[in-house]
C-alpha cells in the first residue's frame, strides 16, 4: 500500500510538471533541443519526416505489443508446466470494477494457501509460482485473461472467478484449451464441466437444506428477493419448485438491479405481501442498501426473518451486526466453525492480512481449492492437466479443511461438504444453529423427486 | 391511504436523494458548463469521510458524544471535497472552460484515478458506517413509518437549496459568480477576479457532492464504486430540468424520483428503470433544452 | 497536405501488414501463443468501432456516449445465430429458467444465416435511424446529445438484464463458437487464421470506405457541420439528414465490430453496453487522435494492448493510475492525441520559430 501511495504522489508530481510544461518549460526544452541539434535541420523536408515518424511510431507500438507477447510466451514455455524449480498457477479475479469488493478476499485466501504450501516444501518438490490477472468485473475480460493465463503464461491450473457470468464466460475457454479452473463460490448449479472443480456449495448443499430447515421451523409464507441475474433467478426457480411440492406459499418474487441503491419500493411490496420469511439472494452492495433501509423502518428479525445466501462475515461487517442480528444465513463454513483446522486458518489469515479482516465461506472454499489441487497433483504424480483431471475424476481426494474434511466427488467435480445454517449474533459472529453430516453434491438435483417433477434440469 | 402515503413518501425521499446528488452538478454543469464525470467520486469521498470521522471518534473521543460524529462528518466531507474541488479546478478544469466534451473525458480519467485511490487507501472491501443513534429507526404514524434518516436527508436538501439560492441570488459572491458565467470578459473588465470566482464556484459544487456522499452513506454501501450508481441519474436530472436553472433541477429530480417509484410499483426494478429512461428521452425530444429553459437569443446555446 | 494524408495511409498499411504477418509468424513459431492472435482479432473489432466513433465525433462533432449499445446489438444478433447453431435450434437453458417451452418469436429469424447477417446490420441501423431522426430533427446537440445517448444505453442495459428469459440477463449469451467452429488452441490454428484475415479484410474495407467518404464533398460537409453547424444550415444544407446518415453509418460499423468481437470472444454480455464501456471507446479515439481515421485505429490498438499486458499481477493498481493519467493528460494537453503529437507537436520543434509553432495547450 505504501508503494502505491508513493506512486500516486509520483504521478501528482509528474502532473504538476506537465502542467507547467506548456508555459515556460516548453520553451526551455525547445531551446535546449536547438542547442544540441543545431539550426540546420529546420524545415528540412518536413513532410517526409512526418510520415516517417508516424510510421516508425506505429511500428514501435506494434513491436511493443508483439514483443510483449513473444517474451511472455517464451518465458512461459521455459518455466511452465513441470520443468524448472517451480510450477506456475493462475489467479483470476476482479481487482477493479464493481465486483472487486467481494473478490479480493478470495484472492487473499488463495495467496495464503499458496504461501503456506511453499513454506512447507511445495508440491511434488516444486514451489508454486502464481500469476495474477484482473478480470475487471467484466465477463469478456475474464475470458480474455483466462486465455492469456493458459496459453501465454502456461499455467497448469487457474483459481478464481466469482460471478456466474464470469464462470460461464471462461468455461468454454477451459474446456477448449483443456485446462482446469477451481471455482470457489456457491452457485446455482445446473452445471458440471469436467474442466472446472466447484469448491463452493451446489444448490443441494446450501439452498435446498435451508428451505427445508425453514419449513421445519414452521415458516409458511415465503418472499423471494434477489438481484436480477442468473444465480437468484435459478435459485428461486428451485425454491419455487420445492415450495410447491411441500405446500408452502410463495407470496412474492422481486428482483433488484445489481447497482440498485433505493429499496423503498421493494420494501413496500414486501409489506404488502406480509411474508413470514424473506429468502434473500441479493448480491454485493444491494444487501447493504436493503438491510439498512429495512432497519430504518424499525424492522428487525422479529418482524421479517430473512434467510440469506450471499451474506457472509464480510457483509456482516459492512452492514453492521446491530442491523443483521438474529437473521439467518446458509453456508458450509463460518469463521466460528469449531475445528482445529479453522483455528489455524483464521489465525493465519488474520496474521497475513490484518487483525480486522474476517474469513468467509468463499474465502475458505478458495483456500481449500489450492490444497485440493495439491492433493490431486500428488495423487496423479504429475502437473499435467489431463492427469490431474483423471485423478480428480477417480475420486477420493480429500482435504482436512477448516469446515471439516471435504472430498471431491469424482463424478460431478463438486465437493462433498457439510451444510451449516447460521444465525448472526449481536457481535457480528455467525453461529451455527444447524449442522449436517457431509452432503453429496447434486448440481442437477436429480435425487430430489420434486425437482425431477418440476423439470428444472437444463435442456442443453 | 396508508399505501398511498407510503409511496408518496418513498418517491419524495428518492427525489430528495437525487436532488442532493445533482445540486452540485447543477452548479458545475449548469453554471460553469463543465461536465464533471468525477462528481460521483466526490460523492464517494464524502461517504468515505463519514467513515474516517467515525473511526476518529471511536478512537479518540468518549462514547457519550459518539452520535455527534455524523454532524462533524458532514462538515468534514464538505470541507475535504471543497478543497479537492479547488485543487482540481486549479490544475485540470481551468484548462477546460469552453470545452464541454473534453471536460467530460478528462474528468472520466480523474474518476478512474480516484476510484483506484479509494481501493488503495481503504482496501477493496466496503466499509461500515453506523447510523447515529439520533437518526436510527423511524417514526410510525398510523400505518406509515417515516424513517429519521430520510427525513433528515429531506431537511438537508432543503437547507442546501436555501444555501445555494442565497449564495447565488442574494450574496455579493453570487452576483460575481453569475456575472462571470454570463459574460466573462465584461466581468473581468469590472474588476472581478474571474479565476478566483471559477475556483470557488467549482469547489462549492464539489463540496455539495461531498455532503450528498455523507448522506447516502446512511442508506447504502460505501465502496469505490458508490459514485457510479448515482452519477448518471444526477446528470439526467440536471439535463431534464434545464441546464442552468436551479428550479429545473428540483423538478428534474422530482420527475425521476416519482416516476421511478410509481412505475416500480407495477413492474420489476430493471424494467421500471428502462421505462423511466425512455420517458425522459421522449420528453427531451420535445424540450431539447430541458423543461426550464433560459430564454436566450443566442444562436448556439 | 496531400503527402501528410499519404503518411496516414502508409501508416495504416504498415499496421495492416504487421497484423497480416501475425498468423504467419505464429505458424513459423516466432510467436508461440495463439491466444494473442485471438486478442488481436478482438482489437481489430475495437478499431472498427473506433473508426465509426471517429466519423461522428472527430469529423462531425457529435459525441455519442452510447456506442456500446450498437456494438452489443450487433454482438447479440451474431451470438443469437451462433447459439442456435450450437443448440440446433432448441431453446436455451436461460429460456427454460424463464419458463419457456419453445423458441420465442424474436429468436426465430436467427435460425437462418442470411437473415441473421442482414439483422446484424439492420437492427442497429434502424434503431440509430429512428433515434437519430428525432434527435437531430429536434436539434439536440452537444452535451445534450451525449447525455441522451447515455440514458438510451442505460435503458437498453436495464432491459437486457431485466428480460432474462430472452437475452440471458447479466450472463448474456455464452458457450458459442465462431462461425467457423472452434478457434481456440493450436489445433484450430487454421480456422483462426481464416477468421483473423476475414476480420482484417473487413477493417481494410471499412477504413477505405471511411477514407473515401471523408474525402468527398460529403466529408467536407461533415467537417463544416462540426465547425459551424448553423452556418451550414444557412448555406442551405439539411444538416440533420447528414448527421443522421453518419450516425447510422457509425452505428452499423459498431454493429459489425460487435459481430466480429463475438466470434473471437465466444460470448456477449450486457457489460458491453454499459456506459463506462462506451466511454472507454471514446477514450480510444481521443488518445489515438480524433479527426484522423488512423488515430482511431492506433488508439484502439494501443489502449487495449496496454490494458492486456499491464492489468495483471502487481501492475493492476498502478496501471489504473497510469490509465487515468493518460486520459487526463491527453485531453488537457494533446488535443490531437498521439497522431497530433507525431504530426504537429514534434515537427513544430524543428521549426525555425518555435514560439509560433508549439501548440501544446489548446
Amino acid at each position: 500500500m505504501r508503494k502505491s501511495i508513493s506512486t500516486l504522489f509520483l504521478f501528482i508530481a509528474i502532473a504538476a510538471k506537465t502542467i507547467r510544461l506548456d508555459n515556460g518549460v516548453t520553451m526551455e526544452l525547445v531551446s535546449m533541443w536547438r542547442y544540441f541539434f543545431g539550426r540546420k535541420k529546420e524545415n528540412y523536408m518536413k513532410i517526409r519526416k512526418i510520415s516517417a515518424i508516424a510510421l516508425s511510431v506505429t511500428m514501435a507500438i506494434s513491436m511493443i505489443g508483439c514483443g510483449g507477447a513473444a517474451k511472455s510466451s517464451s518465458s512461459g514455455a521455459g518455466s511452465g508446466a513441470a520443468d524448472g524449480e517451480s510450477v506456475k498457477v493462475g489467479i483470476l479475479y476482479s481487482a477493479t470494477g464493481s465486483m472487486a469488493i467481494s473478490e479480493g478476499a478470495v484472492k487473499d485466501a488463495e495467496v495464503l494457501a499458496i504461501d503456506e504450501i511453499n513454506a512447507s516444501g511445495g508440491v511434488l518438490g516444486k514451489k508454486i509460482e502464481y500469476v495474477v490477472e484482473d478480470g475487471a468485473s467484466e465477463p469478456s475480460t475474464f475470458a480474455t485473461k483466462a486465455e492469456k493465463l493458459i496459453d501465454q503464461d502456461k499455467v497448469v491450473t487457474v483459481f478464481g472467478c466469482w460471478t456466474s457470468a464470469s464462470r460461464k464466460a471462461v468455461k468454454p475457454v477451459f474446456e477448449e484449451y483443456g485446462n482446469l479452473l477451481w471455482y470457489p463460490v456457491q452457485y446455482e448449479g445446473m452445471e458440471d464441466s469436467s474442466n472446472i472443480v466447484y469448491t463452493g456449495a451446489a444448490p443441494n448443499q446450501q439452498i435446498v437444506p435451508a428451505i427445508d430447515y425453514l419449513i421445519e421451523l414452521g415458516y409458511k409464507k415465503f418472499f423471494l428477493l434477489g438481484s436480477d441475474y442468473v444465480f437468484p433467478r435459478t435459485a428461486n426457480m428451485i425454491i419455487n419448485a420445492q415450495c410447491k411440492a411441500k405446500g408452502i406459499e410463495v407470496v412474492g418474487e422481486e428482483y433488484a438491479q445489481m447497482d440498485q441503491t433505493d429499496f423503498s419500493s421493494i420494501i413496500s411490496k414486501i409489506e404488502a405481501a406480509a411474508p413470514d420469511v424473506i429468502i434473500n439472494t441479493l448480491n454485493g452492495t444491494g444487501n447493504l442498501s436493503f438491510f439498512k433501509q429495512m432497519s430504518e423502518k424499525n424492522y428487525t428479525a422479529d418482524d421479517y426473518m430473512t434467510m440469506s445466501f450471499s451474506i457472509a462475515e464480510e457483509e456482516v461487517k459492512t452492514i453492521g451486526a446491530d442491523i443483521l442480528a438474529n437473521h439467518m444465513v446458509s453456508w458450509n463454513y463460518y469463521m466460528t466453525t469449531d475445528t482445529p483446522e479453522n483455528k489455524a486458518f483464521v489465525e493465519a489469515y488474520k496474521k497475513a492480512y490484518g487483525e480486522e479482516r474476517v474469513t468467509s465461506d468463499p474465502a475458505e472454499a478458495a483456500y481449500d481449492a489450492v490444497y485440493l489441487w495439491k492433493a490431486a497433483v500428488e495423487k496423479a504424480g504429475s502437473f499435467e492437466v489431463a492427469d490431474v483431471i483423471a485423478a480428480v475424476e477417480e475420486g477420493g481426494i480429500t482435504f482436512a479443511a477448516p469446515e471439516g474434511t471435504v472430498e471431491i466427488a469424482g463424478e460431478n467435480h463438486h465437493l462433498i461438504k457439510p451444510v451449516r445454517i447460521g444465525k448472526v449474533d449481536a457481535d457480528g459472529n455467525i453461529n451455527t444453529v444447524m449442522e449436517t453430516d457431509p452432503v453429496a453434491p447434486d448440481p442437477y438435483l436429480t435425487t430430489y423427486e420434486w425437482a425431477v417433477e418440476a423439470n428444472i434440469q437444463p435442456v442443453e | 391511504m396508508a399505501q398511498f402515503i407510503n409511496t408518496a413518501f418513498n418517491a419524495l425521499s428518492l427525489s430528495s436523494i437525487i436532488l442532493l446528488t445533482s445540486l452540485g452538478l447543477a452548479i458545475t454543469f449548469g453554471l460553469m458548463r463543465v461536465i464533471n464525470m468525477s462528481h460521483g467520486e466526490f460523492l464517494m469521498i464524502g461517504a468515505y469521510m463519514t467513515y474516517v470521522v467515525q473511526e476518529i471518534f471511536v478512537k479518540f473521543f468518549p462514547e457519550s458524544i459518539f452520535s455527534l460524529y455524523y454532524f462533524v462528518a458532514l462538515i468534514a466531507a464538505f470541507g475535504v471535497t471543497f478543497i479537492l474541488g479547488a485543487v482540481m479546478e486549479k490544475f485540470v478544469i481551468s484548462r477546460l472552460y469552453g470545452r464541454e466534451i473534453d471536460s467530460l473525458l478528462a474528468t472520466w480519467g480523474i474518476s478512474i484515478i480516484l476510484q483506484q485511490a479509494a481501493r488503495t487507501i481503504f482496501g477493496m472491501q466496503g466499509v461500515n458506517v453506523q447510523v447515529p443513534a439520533v437518526l436510527n429507526g423511524g417514526i410510525t404514524i398510523g400505518k406509515c413509518t417515516f424513517s429519521y434518516n430520510r427525513l433528515f436527508i429531506l431537511m438537508l436538501v432543503v437547507f442546501c437549496m436555501v444555501l445555494v439560492w442565497y449564495i447565488m441570488y442574494r450574496s455579493n459572491f453570487g452576483k460575481q459568480m453569475r456575472a462571470v458565467m454570463q459574460n466573462r470578459a465584461m466581468a473581468q473588465c469590472m474588476g472581478i477576479n474571474s479565476r478566483k470566482v471559477d475556483m470557488i464556484t467549482f469547489a462549492f459544487g464539489s463540496g455539495l457532492a461531498g455532503l450528498a456522499g455523507c448522506s447516502v452513506a446512511l442508506l447504502g454501501s460505501i465502496d469505490s464504486t458508490v459514485g457510479q450508481s448515482y452519477i448518471v441519474n444526477s446528470f439526467i436530472a440536471v439535463v431534464l430540468g434545464g441546464v442552468g436553472r436551479l428550479a429545473g433541477t428540483v423538478f428534474g429530480s422530482g420527475i425521476i424520483g416519482f416516476s421511478s417509484i410509481g412505475i416500480e410499483n407495477y413492474t420489476s426494478a430493471s424494467i421500471a428503470k428502462a421505462v423511466v429512461l425512455l420517458i425522459i428521452i421522449i420528453v427531451l425530444q420535445f424540450r431539447p433544452q430541458g423543461l426550464f429553459t433560459m430564454k436566450s437569443r443566442s444562436l448556439d446555446e | 497536405m496531400k503527402l501528410k494524408k499519404q503518411g496516414y495511409n502508409l501508416c495504416f498499411s504498415a499496421i495492416v501488414l504487421v497484423l497480416a504477418a501475425m498468423p504467419l509468424l505464429l505458424r513459423a513459431g516466432v510467436i508461440t501463443s495463439t491466444s494473442f492472435i485471438l486478442f488481436l482479432g478482438k482489437c481489430i473489432a475495437f478499431s472498427i468501432v473506433a473508426i465509426g466513433l471517429d466519423l461522428i465525433w472527430g469529423y462531425t462533432g457529435i459525441l455519442s456516449l452510447g456506442h456500446g449499445l450498437y456494438f452489443a446489438l450487433g454482438g447479440y444478433a451474431m451470438a443469437m445465430y451462433l447459439k442456435l447453431q450450437a443448440t440446433g435450434g432448441k431453446i436455451t437453458s436461460f429460456m427454460q429458467t424463464g419458463g419457456m417451452t419453445e423458441l420465442p418469436a424474436i429468436w426465430k429469424p436467427f435460425l437462418s444465416a442470411p437473415v441473421s447477417l442482414f439483422l446484424i446490420i439492420a437492427v442497429p441501423g434502424a434503431l440509430a435511424g429512428v433515434i437519430g431522426y428525432f434527435i437531430f430533427k429536434n436539434r439536440v446537440k452537444g452535451v445534450y446529445f451525449s447525455i441522451i445517448s447515455q440514458a438510451l444505453t442505460w435503458a437498453a442495459y436495464s432491459l437486457f438484464t431485466g428480460l432474462q428469459s430472452y437475452t440471458g440477463g447479466n450472463v448474456g449469451i455464452t458457450e458459442i463458437t465462431s462461425v467457423l467452429g472452434s478457434i481456440k488452441g493450436a489445433a484450430n490454428m487454421g480456422k483462426m487464421s481464416v477468421l483473423f484475415y476475414i476480420s482484417l479484410t473487413i477493417l481494410v474495407i471499412i477504413y477505405s470506405l471511411s477514407y473515401a467518404l471523408i474525402n468527398t464533398k460529403f466529408g467536407k460537409l461533415l467537417i463544416a457541420i462540426r465547425d459551424g453547424e448553423n452556418r451550414t444550415y444557412f448555406s442551405g444544407y439539411c444538416v440533420s439528414r447528414y448527421k443522421n446518415f453518419i450516425y447510422i453509418l457509425s452505428a452499423v460499423f459498431a454493429a459489425v465490430a460487435g459481430a466480429l468481437f463475438v466470434n473471437f470472444n465466444g460470448s456477449i454480455t450486457p457489460a458491453q453496453m454499459t456506459i463506462s464501456y462506451s466511454i472507454t471507446m471514446v477514450i480510444w479515439v481521443a488518445v489515438g487522435g480524433r479527426g484522423t481515421l488512423i488515430g482511431a485505429v492506433i488508439g484502439a490498438f494501443l489502449i487495449n494492448l496496454c490494458d492486456y499486458h499491464f492489468s495483471s499481477g502487481e501492475m493492476v493498481e498502478i496501471w489504473q493510475y497510469i490509465l487515468g493519467a493518460i486520459f487526463v493528460v491527453t485531453i488537457l494537453f494533446f488535443k490531437g492525441g498521439l497522431v497530433g503529437i507525431v504530426c504537429d507537436q514534434i515537427p513544430s520543434l524543428w521549426k525555425k520559430n518555435p514560439e509560433s509553432g508549439v501548440v501544446v495547450n489548446e
